[in-house]
This record gives C-alpha cells, sequence and structure tokens, in this order.
C-alpha cells in the first residue's frame, strides 16, 4: 500500500521526467546553438559534367569544411542561357543562399546581376568579367592559356607545320572565345599558318578530311581542339585513322583526354587547377555571404602538359586529386 | 482517481510537444534523391551515374517537379557510405538510392533510413534477404545475375556451334580457358562464374580451365593477371571469360601489349568503352542491361517513393521489392571467325 508520501513523490517524478522530455525534444525550453548550413547552388553551362569532376571534387570538399549545401546543376541543352536564367531565377527563389555559375551568356548574366534581379552572391567562374552584384570570379586567363598553347605548338611541330584549329559550329563558351582569341593571335604573331575547321557533332565531316590529310601527305599539320570535348572526340577518330601524321593539342584534364595523352594520342594539352576552382567557389561564396561586398577576381594558374609530366608528383596532385 | 490524473497530466504534456512539431502537409514541388555509389570509378557504374543525371531531368521537364540529386562516391568504405547516407538523411533527402559498399553490411544503413522515415532504393548489388525483409520501404533494382552468365556463355556456344576452329585455335578439340572474377564478396561474380562455365558445359563446347584470378572488377588488375598468364601459359590460351567488361578489357590491353591477337574475350555490362571494343573487334561479346531502363526505374522509383505515390506500372515489382532490369546479348567480332 502506498502513503500519501509516497504517491506525491510519484506525481513528482512523473512531472520531472515530462519536463525531461520537453526539454530533450523540443527548442521551446533549451534551444540547440543553430548552425549556419548555407544552400549553394552550382549552374553551369552544360549539359553533362564530364569537364567537372575534379571541380566537383574540391566543391565537395568546401562544402564540407565551410557547411555547405551544395547542389551542382546542368543545364538540359549545352549553352542554353534562357534555361540558365530560368534556373538561376528558380534556385533563388527556392531558397538559394548564394549562387555559383559559371555563364552560358555572361552579358547576360552580368546584365542580370547589375539589374538586380539576382539578389543573393553570385560567384562567376569561367570569366573576367565583374560588375555590380558580383561577389567574385574565379577563372584562368584563357587568352593566355591560348597563347602558351600556341607557342608550345610551334616550338614542338616547327613554326612551317600547318594548324588547324577545329572550332564548335555553335555558339562559344566565354573560356573557348577567349582561348581561340589567345591561340590564334599568338600563332599570328609567331608567323605560323592556321585554318578553322568547323568540327560538327560525333566528327562528322572530320573522318573524311583526316583521310583527305593522310593521302595527301603534302605537309605536317597539328590540331588545336577548341575544347574539352572536340579533343576527346578528335583523339578517338585519330586513333582509328591509319596514315594520318600530326599531333593533336588542346585543352581540358578530363580522365579520357588524360588517358589519350598517355597513350601518345594527345601531343600537349593545357590545364588549370580544377579542384581548386570548386573549392575556391565555395568559399568565395560563403565568404561573401559571412562578410558581404565583393570578393573580387581570382586568377588561376595555367600550365602546359605533355605525356612526360603525367607522372610528375606536381602535376600527378593537380590532375588526379584525392579529396 | 489520482492515477488517472497523472495519466492526463502526462498525456497533455505528449500533446503540448506534438503540438511544437506539428507541420502542415504541402503538395511537393521538388524531390531531393541522396544517391551514394560504391565506387565513382567504376566505368558501369559511373554510366549508371550518368544515365540517372539524364533521367532527374527528364522526370522534371515531364512533370513540373523539381529534382535535387546528391550523388556521393563512397570510393569502396562502407564507412564513408554510411556517413554519406547519415549526411543524405539530415540534409532532408526524401529517399537514399544506394549502391552498396558491402552488401552484407547494409543494416546500419536501413537502421538510419528506418529511423527517419526515408525510403530506400538499393541497385546493382543486393544486399541480403534478411535485411531487405526488415521494412516494406526497402527497394532493389538490378540484373538476374544467372540470366546475364547464361547469356554470357550463349556467345561462346554459338560461335562453337557456328566456327568451332574460332575458339579452339589449335584445333586439339578442346577450348583453354582463364577465368577473370570479380570481387568475391559480390553475389554476381560468383553467380556469373558458375553459370557462365555451365552454359558453355550445357552448350557442348569442350572447355579446360587454365587459371583464374580475382581481379576486382578492375582493368589494371586483370591487366596484371593476363601478363602473367600470357608468360605461365604461351600460346595455350584460347579464350577469356570475364565477369565484367573493365577487366576484360585489363585482359584485351594486355593481349595488345604482347601483340597477341587471336584469343577471343568476353565480358558483362556493355559499357562505353566495352561497346567501343566490340564495335572495333577487340571484344567478342558482351552482356548489356538497358541503362536507361535500369536508371529511368531507379529514378522513378525514388520519385514515387518521395512523393508517396503509387509505384510506377512500368516497372513492376517482384514482391513488391525487387525490379529485374532485362539484358540482351551484344556480339562483335570473332577473331578468327
Amino acid at each position: 500500500m502506498i502513503g500519501r508520501r509516497g504517491k506525491l513523490l510519484i506525481l513528482l517524478y512523473v512531472v520531472f521526467l515530462a519536463v525531461l522530455f520537453l526539454m530533450c525534444s523540443t527548442d521551446l525550453i533549451i534551444r540547440e546553438p543553430e548552425r549556419d548550413v548555407y544552400q549553394i547552388a552550382v549552374i553551369i553551362e552544360d549539359s553533362r559534367d564530364d569537364n567537372y569532376v575534379n571541380f566537383r571534387k574540391g566543391m565537395d570538399q568546401a562544402a564540407m569544411e565551410f557547411q555547405a549545401d551544395v547542389h551542382f546543376i546542368t543545364l538540359y541543352e549545352k549553352m542554353d542561357a534562357d534555361q540558365q536564367m530560368e534556373l538561376i531565377l528558380r534556385e533563388q527563389q527556392d531558397g538559394a543562399d548564394a549562387l555559383i555559375i559559371v555563364p552560358a551568356d555572361e552579358d547576360r548574366v552580368v546584365s542580370a546581376l547589375a539589374q538586380g534581379q539576382v539578389f543573393v552572391p553570385a560567384v562567376l567562374l569561367g570569366t573576367g568579367l565583374s560588375g555590380q552584384g558580383v561577389a567574385g570570379t574565379i577563372a584562368p586567363d584563357y587568352k593566355e592559356m591560348g597563347e602558351l598553347l600556341a607557342q608550345e605548338i610551334a616550338a614542338h611541330e616547327g613554326r612551317d607545320c600547318q594548324v588547324l584549329i577545329f572550332e564548335d559550329p555553335g555558339k562559344h563558351s566565354a573560356m573557348s572565345r577567349l582561348f581561340l582569341e589567345g591561340a590564334k593571335d599568338a600563332f599570328d604573331s609567331m608567323g605560323c599558318r592556321w585554318k578553322s575547321v568547323f568540327f560538327m557533332e560525333n566528327g562528322r565531316g572530320a573522318e573524311d578530311m583526316f583521310q583527305d590529310l593522310a593521302g595527301e601527305r603534302r605537309e605536317r599539320t597539328a590540331i588545336l581542339a577548341q575544347n574539352p570535348e572536340i579533343l576527346t572526340e578528335t583523339a578517338a577518330i585519330l586513333s582509328e585513322i591509319p596514315g594520318f601524321e600530326g599531333s593533336l593539342y588542346g585543352r581540358g584534364s578530363t580522365l579520357g583526354i588524360l588517358n589519350y595523352l598517355d597513350r601518345g594520342r594527345i601531343g600537349g594539352i593545357c590545364v588549370t587547377d580544377q579542384f581548386g576552382a570548386g573549392y575556391l567557389s565555395v568559399e568565395t561564396a560563403v565568404r561573401a555571404l559571412e562578410e558581404g561586398g565583393s570578393q573580387g577576381r581570382e586568377e588561376l594558374d595555367v600550365w602546359y602538359i605533355d605525356k612526360e609530366d603525367l607522372r610528375r608528383p606536381e602535376y600527378e596532385k593537380l590532375l588526379y586529386p584525392v579529396e | 482517481m489520482q492515477g488517472r490524473k497523472i495519466f492526463l497530466m502526462f498525456l497533455a504534456c505528449m500533446a503540448l510537444t506534438a503540438c511544437g512539431g506539428d507541420r502542415k502537409e504541402e503538395e511537393k514541388t521538388s524531390i531531393r534523391i541522396g544517391i551514394s555509389l560504391y565506387r565513382g570509378e567504376d566505368t558501369f557504374i559511373n554510366n549508371i551515374r550518368g544515365e540517372l543525371e539524364e533521367k532527374a531531368k527528364e522526370y522534371e521537364r515531364r512533370n513540373g517537379i523539381k529534382v535535387i540529386l546528391d550523388i556521393q562516391d563512397a570510393k569502396g568504405s562502407q564507412n564513408t557510405q554510411n556517413d554519406q547516407v547519415e549526411r543524405f538523411i539530415s540534409l532532408g533527402c526524401d529517399v537514399v538510392c544506394i549502391n552498396p559498399v558491402d552488401r552484407m553490411d547494409a543494416s546500419l544503413m536501413i537502421d538510419r533510413a528506418m529511423t527517419a522515415g526515408v525510403p530506400v532504393v538499393f541497385f546493382n548489388r543486393q544486399p541480403v534477404e534478411e535485411d531487405m525483409n526488415r521494412w516494406d520501404q526497402l527497394y532493389y533494382i538490378g540484373v538476374d545475375a544467372k540470366e546475364t552468365a547464361m547469356l554470357q556463355g550463349k556467345i561462346v556456344v554459338d560461335l562453337y556451334g557456328r566456327d568451332p576452329g574460332a575458339l579452339d585455335l589449335n584445333g586439339d578439340g578442346v577450348v583453354s580457358y582463364v577465368l577473370l572474377e570479380g570481387e568475391s564478396s559480390h553475389q554476381d561474380s560468383l553467380i556469373r562464374t558458375e553459370w557462365s562455365i555451365q552454359t558453355l558445359k550445357d552448350g557442348g563446347v569442350p572447355i579446360e580451365k587454365i587459371t583464374g584470378g580475382i581481379a576486382n572488377w578492375e582493368r589494371s588488375q586483370a591487366s596484371a593477371l593476363m601478363e602473367q598468364w600470357l608468360l605461365a601459359y604461351p600460346d595455350t590460351i584460347e579464350l577469356v571469360v570475364s565477369n565484367n567488361d573493365d577487366m576484360a578489357l585489363g585482359a584485351i590491353d594486355a593481349l595488345e601489349r604482347e601483340g597477341i591477337d587471336d584469343i577471343n574475350v568476353i565480358g558483362i555490362d556493355g559499357t562505353i568503352p566495352g561497346m567501343e571494343a566490340l564495335e572495333n573487334g577487340r571484344l567478342l561479346g558482351t552482356v548489356s542491361a538497358n541503362k536507361e531502363v535500369y536508371a529511368g526505374a531507379i529514378m522513378e522509383l525514388a520519385a514515387s517513393r518521395a512523393l508517396d505515390e503509387p509505384l510506377p506500372d512500368e516497372y513492376p515489382l517482384e514482391d513488391g521489392t525487387y525490379y529485374w532490369v532485362l539484358q540482351q546479348i551484344l556480339n562483335g567480332e570473332a577473331k578468327k571467325d
């Protein structure tokens, strides 16, 4: 038989448990310190992320270190500026704290930022353009990259070598445009002969051209590919064509490109630190959120790499980064 | 009487707590799917990943529902994968899709998901039945490994029926083969090996195993093994049976280094590099699951779970849990056909 005092004790114990329960399961009484997790949307200009593998590793690393929740978004169609603008506005509306954008149309993005259509910090990649509303830019000097590659081609192939520049017939990204400008200017200043060739989708037309070149055997020919996709496709086509003597050059560091470089099907490439770019972009976005204002321009270094460089430790770290 | 009052007070406290956590159910305009891959470098998995991204965009366009895919690579570490699943849940993913590192060790991830009420779609590496039976919100999408192996065996049986000399290179009446196996812990590896060879025997191909080895699905490991075998058994090997395309390509790499071009190699998966090898005559044949259907099944099932909608009719589930993707043989040219 429990006495009056015993019942009181049980009642107190139940009340105590209830209070404990309330304290533990809700934030009404004890508020847990809030940790800001920044929502950051990364919107690239491409419909695939093949050229962003190392970039994503750097991005993920920074996301963990800076407590950011990063979404990586590709377009339905490559270089579709309309869709990119829709996505920018959608992500902003859906609560993104900051945006990281590789513009499909840089003028349009910069203008949208200047007009205040985008009111969260926006970090731009692959472009040197800055302006009102731009929280920071991260890019190598693509013009310098083009110049460097042209100089290396001239050094390896000789200035009398004919250079075919394989270009995308579609709209060029700012990166590609500047890269080609730099290369063409450098070829002109060195007195090298170059010719633009439109590289059709899936190499259409290119195979016939290679066959002709192989048949003619008139002069040594080098090929400069405008972007990583064209470089990869050209390397694949060249490996199937016997008799073509020429060297292939370009930019980019996808696994496919590095494999072709290793097998000697690509003569040399210009690369930049993609992992660093990914890391810096998230870091810059977080800094812009915390400190406000523009974080300025971060210029990434550019390197020329050939087969022998692949095994050098400093380049291994750059090309095959480990998170 | 007093006891009843105490009980009522306790109920009141609980009700208060419940009110504090009240959330209004709203129609979802976006879904978030966490995807953890056992090893992103695996060519087949990488192909599936690419297809998944395409399917997510297709779903978004078709249904007007934003799809956020969080794709993480566990790099072969079960601990890393456990952390990734934990993170997906804490970030509010509506559903998680897991390609388990260790199919025997899925229980911790299932525990986490069950506690949070987040459905799980496993794919490619099938957790043990005991785990799969723990909750009705666990699903598996993959291929029937026995069917895969039998189709692979059929490639050789058909060729032998057409032209025995294409396989029996030295004309001794026996096809001498080497076997490249995947991870010993992967269910498909064991089944593919057993049923591929059984199909050859059942199909009347006189076979003799020279040797075999585990190359863990990897091209480089397979290449190293093949190099050793070519040295140890010169002019003996007539056929390479591989549990997947990556290892088959590794064997082809070694054959090409040695300048050997008459040994036939068969793989499984129909990966993009595998298909290229098939087209240029380096691979005799492979078995491919339609990757578009594979990724489509994962995406549709995950989306239906995330939105709490009925399961899609076009992907009927066996026992309400399993979906088997159909496969087909892809033939190339025999080396000496």
